[in-house]
């Protein structure tokens, strides 16, 4: 502990912090302004972790401790895969795995107006198609509960609902809307963000020499995939959660050692 | 309101036609067969009569404790045994804290009829004086974690604590021999129950299309599932008791084909808890035979300090 509280600070950037961790002193960084995010707490002249992850620098002056778990804190700006839960007048009830519903306003579609909110009743089967390609037309969706939506996270402020958005900033549909077919599955928020990162997660990288699939990872620990066969599915799905706590090469060597196809789709056996 | 919301969990439309149309091609979403049963791993806390199952995602601890009252009035020369379960939300934020739900009830009530109508424990043997004194044992049930199919792994674990219980040896004396003198462990060994067979629950969950049957459902596919059916049977081919709640009717022909198949689970299961058990008790008797020279190197640190 003394050893680290006398260590410059740059050297905490990108290690693993412990709560209790010093991991700034601010009495060396004077004439500075620094933003903290979650996981750092102030105390006088320290700056010190309460939680366990690794320390994050954004320049010019932001730390925050990334950590893996299993709920997510909305940050703005993140894309992240949520579920539709209910509909009022003006906001879609999302559940994003997170302490509270995200807000989902109906205008925040690509050309939302007035006119044109997606509908989120069930309709006649007759009516249906012919008003589904119209929304589509205008690129309007039709939501139900229980729809898999990819989302963009527009505000995060503490104390309120976090408001989503079905557009890029520009108000573009952008790759952001309702998911079809496949298979959604829940992972830490740490493995998702691994998923993301660059270069290629070895585990996506290996899968995607060997078998066609289309992936969308939220980074609120929600993957959805989705492939010809279901099969393919599910050899995707359980690679990538068996991968949690892998390393870089042991995720190339199990998705080595899995048998190309037949029964024994995964490395090991369950019991009969 | 809201609330309520944020804490139901939920499956999305895509999950749920997944599971569907995946089970048409005999695919689950874990990868296993329709008739493949999850890894259970059982473990034993230090104590005697404590146990802990984890069937895939699903934990449950059990844990048996015994104490001397009275008997039921109608069978004086009879133990008593009960079963309590305790349904954490932190298992599943659906279960409330206070009230035992539906579900709670229901799997109390299926593990105590496998139980007990099959007098799988022998009460008589509980009984120290008839009519004033008969250990009672209490089962208790902690969900940990719900990844589906709470029922076979909360029955698992109650036999797995049944099985390393022992219960304090007592004797009768006193002027009159009517009083009851109960031994500590270190003056007498104390002693296990008498288990006579060993009843397992085997779920089976149906699917309304095509009328899909699949063993040991998920949590996942719990929710998505028509109808539920369990039968406890034991090794040797006894069925001891049948649930089916609600849901889909499910044909003769079908319920034969479970059975079948629940048979040959059980007898796998068993050995797998008694290997366990076996194990455990290995473990609890080489400890003894330890505690000698480890005590009194105990001690001689204890002065120095």
């Amino acid at each position: 502990m003394e050893n680290k509280q006398s260590s410059s600070p740059a050297s905490f950037v990108d290690s693993t912090v412990v709560p209790g961790d010093v991991v700034l002193d601010l009495s060396s960084m004077t004439n500075q302004t620094i933003k903290l995010g979650g996981g750092l707490r102030q105390d006088c002249d320290a700056i010190s972790a309460v939680k366990a992850g690794t320390l994050r620098f954004s320049k010019p002056n932001k730390y925050w401790i990334e950590s893996s778990q299993k709920r997510y804190v909305p940050c703005v700006e993140d894309t992240i895969l949520g579920i539709v839960v209910d509909s009022k007048a003006d906001n879609f009830l999302i559940d994003i795995k997170g302490p509270a519903m995200g807000f989902l306003p109906v205008l925040a579609f690509e050309g939302g107006t007035r006119r044109n909110i997606p509908k989120f009743e069930k309709l006649v089967e007759s009516l249906h198609n012919s008003i589904l390609f119209s929304m589509r037309l205008i690129g309007l969706y039709h939501l139900e509960v229980g729809t898999l939506l990819y989302l963009r996270v527009v505000k995060a402020n503490f104390g309120m609902n976090p408001e989503l958005s079905c557009t890029d900033a520009s108000g573009k549909a952008a790759e952001f809307g309702p998911l079809k077919d496949g298979y959604m599955f829940e992972t830490s928020t740490g493995l998702s963000r691994k998923l993301l990162s660059s270069p290629t997660c070895p585990v996506l990288e290996a899968l995607g020499k060997k078998l066609s699939f289309e992936i969308a990872v939220g980074l609120n620990g929600r993957v959805w995939v989705n492939a010809a066969s279901p099969d393919t599915i599910v050899v995707v799905a359980n690679a990538i959660m068996n991968s949690e706590s892998l390393s870089g090469a042991q995720q190339i060597i199990m998705e080595l050692k899995r048998p190309p196809n037949g029964s024994e789709r995964f490395g090991h056996r369950q019991l009969r | 309101m809201e609330g309520r919301l944020a804490n139901s969990w939920r499956l999305t439309v895509n999950d749920k036609n997944f599971i569907k149309t995946a089970l048409l091609s005999e695919i689950r979403i874990d990868g296993r067969k329709p008739f493949e049963y999850r890894k259970i791993s059982i473990k034993f806390g230090r104590e005697d009569g404590s146990s802990e199952v984890q069937l895939g995602q699903t934990r449950v601890m059990g844990m048996v404790t015994a104490q001397l009252v009275q008997p039921y009035r109608d069978r004086p020369k009879e133990g008593i045994l009960s079963i309590f379960t305790e349904f954490s939300p932190m298992a599943d934020p659906s279960f409330e804290p206070g009230r035992p739900g539906e579900l709670a009830v229901e799997l109390g009530r299926i593990i105590d009829r496998g139980l007990r109508e099959s007098r799988a424990v022998d009460t008589e043997s509980l009984c120290i004086l008839a009519g004033k004194f008969v250990w009672a044992i209490r089962i208790d049930l902690h969900i940990l974690d719900n990844g589906g199919n709470l029922v076979d792994a909360a029955n698992i674990a109650a036999l797995a604590a049944l099985l390393t219980f022992r219960r304090p040896e007592c004797s009768l004396g006193g002027e009159d021999g009517q009083e009851v003198i109960v031994h500590p462990p270190e003056i007498r060994e104390p002693l296990p129950l008498t288990v006579h067979h060993l009843p397992i629950a085997i779920s089976f969950g149906f699917f309304s299309n095509e009328s899909i049957l699949v063993i040991d459902p998920t949590h996942n596919e719990e929710a998505v599932m028509g109808g539920r059916m369990t039968t406890t049977v034991n090794a040797n081919g006894d069925i001891c008791a049948i649930q089916k709640s609600g849901g889909e009717g499910v044909p003769q022909r079908v319920i034969m084909q479970c059975l079948q198949l629940a048979t040959s689970k059980a007898a796998s299961i068993t050995k797998q808890i008694k290997d366990a058990v076996e194990v455990f008790n290995t473990e609890r008797a080489l400890r003894k035979i330890k505690r000698h020279p480890t005590s009194t190197g105990v001690d001689v640190r204890e002065k120095q300090n």
